[in-house]
């Protein structure tokens, strides 16, 4: 896939920091991921925090820029992390409400959310955050340079006509190191343990 | 003014508007020092008993020293008047009547009424309410897409209801439309809502809670700027303004209060493609209300107790 596709004016990007662990490398949580995605038809990316709420953030999101014909990308940036995920889900859900098994194949530990997520590769490109704006929940309009600081590791966002110029910072480019797609739900409750 | 009084006005500096003279101006009245460790502490009890916040609903609770101010610049602003509550996950109602219970403020409404539509809000509020035998505070399991008929009008009312980031400010002004009902049209209001000169969307959510006030002929008494900060992870800078509104004289009911269902309003309630589709958050019976909850922890005891209990 072509990086401007991604990084394509109009286009919409969920962009999220990834901790890896000493033994488990990029390439193999890609390699297990793959794995889910081709047994289940789809692959499920944990993830916590408020910041990507399923309903109130990336569900509204996701859909706004399928409506217009638009891929979501799920750009992650890989860092390290001491943090082990225990505990893999059960059930997850679209709307909170409503529960179905999690396929046997798919495996989500520690999470209280999860992305849906499907051609997961690895890709190295630079995102230019200056060039993004969040369209979605109370910081709607705000800078994505801006927005993803301190507390905020993930965002929705959407890829402006061009980076916004400022004098009162540097641009600010994010290294992207393993890139999905998002499909429909988008994003899932998740619940209960295996 | 009271020591919070003085750090409020300390605090919002400049950005404190008047934007023109309340409408009934009471005497002077000196206030009694306020103790500030007790009413941090006073607060600290009502944080704990609050029940925590459902994002999908827009329950984002106010920071806890916002809350101490913001309890008495609340208490002040309604002495002595029966004060209606449209929606209060953050809990300053209890915040109000406690401060006026354990006598931290000697001045504060007559009445406190809760309308919310979230069960553990209500029985959060009933309960602490009971356990400290505070009697002018109640709260009512309330939807505010429902029409509000009151027993009797109250004098004035708050709400902090879902900003309308996405909505243009539709779901603040269906939450200040509930609060002009309960007051009969005649009374006083007071509304949180966010506050950013970056941002844009909530300079057009305040010219459309304005706009939407000046049509029930309500105007702006008074405006506090970017007074409260949230627990709010994905936008921690952004802060809320208290919006003063008051009704012109003479101003009288259209009609009775109706439900709300035009579609429009409704369709991006509590966010984007987000319109309400719950009547009432129903609260779960635990007996562990307050404290950790059982399915947070085990316990893994000493060797010496293992062995007792073999």
């Amino acid at each position: 896939m072509a990086v401007n596709e991604i990084i394509r004016p109009g286009s919409g990007v969920l962009f999220m920091k990834i901790g890896t662990h000493a033994n488990e490398s990029l390439a193999d949580i890609i390699a297990r991921k793959t794995r889910e995605i081709r047994d289940a038809g789809f692959g499920m990316w944990g993830y916590g925090g408020n910041t990507c709420h399923p309903a109130s953030m990336v569900q509204p999101f996701a859909r706004t820029f399928a409506g217009r014909g638009r891929t979501i990308h799920l750009c992650m940036e890989e860092m390290n992390s001491n943090h082990f995920g225990e505990g893999v889900a059960r059930e997850y859900s679209v709307d909170g409400t409503t529960w179905q098994e999690i396929p046997e194949a798919i495996e989500v530990r520690g999470s209280r959310y999860a992305l849906v997520i499907e051609d997961l590769h690895e890709e190295k490109f630079q995102l230019p955050l200056d060039q993004t704006r969040v369209p979605v929940g109370p910081s709607t309009g705000r800078l994505g340079s801006r927005y993803i600081q301190g507390r905020v590791d993930k965002a929705c966002l959407e890829v402006l006509e061009a980076p916004e110029l400022s004098n009162d910072a540097d641009p600010r480019m994010i290294g992207i190191d393993m890139v999905a797609t998002l499909r429909d739900p988008y994003a899932v409750f998740l619940r209960g343990e295996r | 003014m009271g020591l919070l009084g003085w750090v409020r006005d300390l605090m919002s500096g400049e950005d404190a508007a008047e934007v023109a003279p309340p409408p009934k101006p009471r005497p002077p009245q000196e206030r009694r020092r306020v103790d500030l460790r007790k009413a941090i502490n006073a607060v600290s009890d009502v944080v704990q008993n609050r029940p925590r916040p459902l994002r999908v609903f827009d329950q984002i609770h106010m920071k806890t020293g916002d809350m101490v101010l913001q309890s008495e610049t609340i208490a002040d602003w309604s002495d002595g008047k029966r004060l209606a509550f449209i929606g209060d996950g953050d809990a300053i109602s209890v915040c109000i009547a406690y401060l006026q219970a354990r006598g931290v403020l000697d001045f504060g409404p007559s009445q406190i009424t809760v309308f919310d539509f979230d069960e553990r809000t209500v029985e959060a509020v009933m309960n602490f309410a009971d356990r400290e035998r505070i009697t002018n505070l109640d709260a009512r399991l309330y939807n505010v897409l429902d029409a509000i008929e009151p027993d009797r009008p109250y004098a004035c009312f708050y709400t902090n209801p879902p900003w309308g980031a996405s909505n243009n400010g539709e779901s603040v002004n269906v939450f200040v439309q509930r609060g002009i009902e309960v007051t009969g049209h005649v009374g006083e209001g007071v509304v949180v809502i966010a506050d950013d000169d970056d941002l844009p969307w909530p300079k057009e959510v305040l010219a459309s809670v304005q706009g939407f006030a000046a049509r029930h002929r309500f105007y702006v008494s008074r405006m506090q700027r970017k007074l409260h900060e949230y627990h709010l992870d994905d936008a921690p800078e952004l802060k809320s303004c208290n919006l003063y509104l008051a009704a012109l004289p003479g101003n009288a009911s259209p009609g009775p209060s109706l439900p709300i269902t035009d579609p429009l309003r409704l369709e991006n309630f509590y966010g984007l493609s987000q319109p309400p589709t719950v009547r009432y958050v129903r609260a779960r019976k635990r007996l562990d209300y307050g404290v950790a909850h059982e399915d947070e922890y085990e316990l893994e005891l000493l060797e010496s107790g293992r062995e007792r209990d073999h």
